[in-house]
């Protein structure tokens, strides 16, 4: 019931490329990229990518919007925690979206943001799916942004 | 849609006419006996003819399970489309609907809602009568407050309210054990500990209600007339487990904040019996009422924890 995040190749080691499906509404969390760069290309469909600010190291308010944007189909982005953290969601109540996503070097972990307060909180990043095989869920601890 | 489709296609299950400008859809379809999945968004539907007459008796309203009608023109959710008993699944997101029909409870099949995308204000309690609504989406929209009959929908695994104008939560939420994921972000939730201080005493009728139920001061519906029968049937029980009264419509609305996992606080109303249940400061001995409050919050607390998936952030 929310966005899926499905593993394609694993790189050696060296990197993650991963298929995110995004049902209509789905949106992520305000997260970081645990230091690694980010890649993403739209493939169906159109994403919204907010960028937020780092908050204040003792902020206690709203989180500061730098800028917006809705990417197209076969646009790509790029972020690394030095240019900030982002949301991304799918706006349309239509229409599903699909993204293609490289992480180098691959991360199993990031910090997902409150937009109201600025206080973080360190999650476990899981798949719906590795190389088209579903992935049976054996933590209940919640899944990360992307 | 093309006249003679039903003979053309007489086993036809799967209909999708979505992105072709209809305005309309006719009897052609009423003699799709076969048809489980009708698919219409992005069309110019939502005006009188969008749906045929006669819907109720079409065979179309025992087979239909999957209807998709986003992104059309609707200021309403036709009626006719709540005579489609065998729903699962409904979209009418992205349309133009102000409200919910109370009747739509007649939709008892009824999984998968969305109605993201609207104009909607509030929420009908009826929707809570929906035995098998697992996952309900409601944002974008602009909805002010949640109805507390909500908690009734135990089947409920996903609820989507990002995007409203929702300032605190009913705690009544927190007995949706089943609950995985709620999104709340974009909301003008409440930060701050708010006290309603319009607290207007209780009627003599109120005070006379709750000595009856309190003191299980039995009757019967001959002892009393109807109206009154029916009074004291609707009394609520004050959540503080160290009061145990009921009120009826006299009480304090209060705010409570609830730790979700040491993760989010969450502001839920809490309706309690008197000033004497909320304050933290009344004449009666501070330490117990204290405890009282630290009792109902740890218990709303491990309730919060129950909630897996609060996507607050």
């Amino acid at each position: 019931f929310r966005y899926t995040r499905n593993l394609v190749d694993n790189g050696n080691g060296k990197f993650n490329l991963m298929i995110l499906c995004w049902g209509e509404g789905h949106g992520s969390s305000i997260h970081d990229h645990t230091d690694s760069h980010c890649f993403m290309k739209i493939l169906q469909g159109n994403l919204k990518e907010t960028l937020f600010e780092w908050p204040e190291k003792k902020g206690n308010g709203e989180m500061t919007k730098k800028s917006e944007r809705v990417l197209r189909e076969n646009q790509c982005a790029y972020i690394n925690d030095s240019i900030g953290l982002h949301r991304v969601e799918n706006i349309s109540h239509t229409e599903p979206a699909v993204s293609l996503h490289l992480y180098s070097p691959p991360f199993d972990s990031c910090n997902t943001f409150d937009q109201r307060t600025g206080h973080k909180h360190k999650v476990t990043m899981t798949f719906y799916s590795q190389f088209g095989e579903r992935t049976v869920c054996v933590s209940t601890r919640r899944d990360a942004p992307h | 849609l093309p006249a003679g489709l039903s003979q053309w296609f007489p086993a036809l299950e799967v209909l999708d006419v979505s992105g072709t400008g209809l305005a309309e859809m006719g009897t052609e379809l009423l003699s799709l006996p076969c048809l489980h999945t009708l698919l219409a968004k992005n069309n110019r539907l939502g005006g009188p003819g969008s749906l045929p007459k006669g819907l109720g008796q079409a065979p179309l309203a025992r087979s239909l399970r999957v209807l998709n009608l986003s992104g059309n023109r609707f200021a309403e959710v036709p009626p006719a489309l709540l005579q489609l008993r065998g729903l699962r699944s409904l979209s009418l997101g992205g349309n133009r609907l102000h409200g919910i029909p109370p009747e739509i409870q007649e939709l008892h099949s009824l999984e998968f809602l969305y109605l993201g995308g609207n104009f909607i204000t509030a929420i009908p309690p009826e929707l809570a009568k929906l035995p098998s609504l697992r996952y309900l989406v409601l944002c974008d929209n602009k909805i002010q407050s949640i109805p507390p009959q909500l908690a009734q929908l135990h089947s409920l695994r996903s609820l989507s309210l990002h995007n409203n104008l929702l300032t605190y939560l009913p705690r009544e939420i927190l007995n949706l054990v089943h609950l995985e994921e709620l999104s709340l972000r974009g909301n003008p939730l409440v930060v701050r500990f708010v006290r309603d201080l319009t607290y207007n005493p209780p009627s003599l009728q109120e005070l006379a209600g709750r000595t009856v139920k309190t003191r299980n001061v039995p009757y019967a519906p001959s002892d009393l007339p109807e109206s009154l029968v029916r009074y004291l049937s609707l009394a609520s029980n004050c959540p503080n487990p160290k009061c145990g009264g009921v009120y009826f419509d006299s009480c304090v609305r209060q705010i409570k904040f609830v730790d979700f996992c040491g993760k989010y606080r969450l502001p839920l109303m809490h309706y309690l019996c008197s000033p004497e249940c909320s304050s933290p400061f009344s004449s009666a001995s501070q330490s117990s009422t204290s405890q009282s409050e630290s009792d109902s919050e740890d218990e709303a607390s491990v309730a919060a924890h129950r909630m897996q998936k609060v996507l607050l952030g």
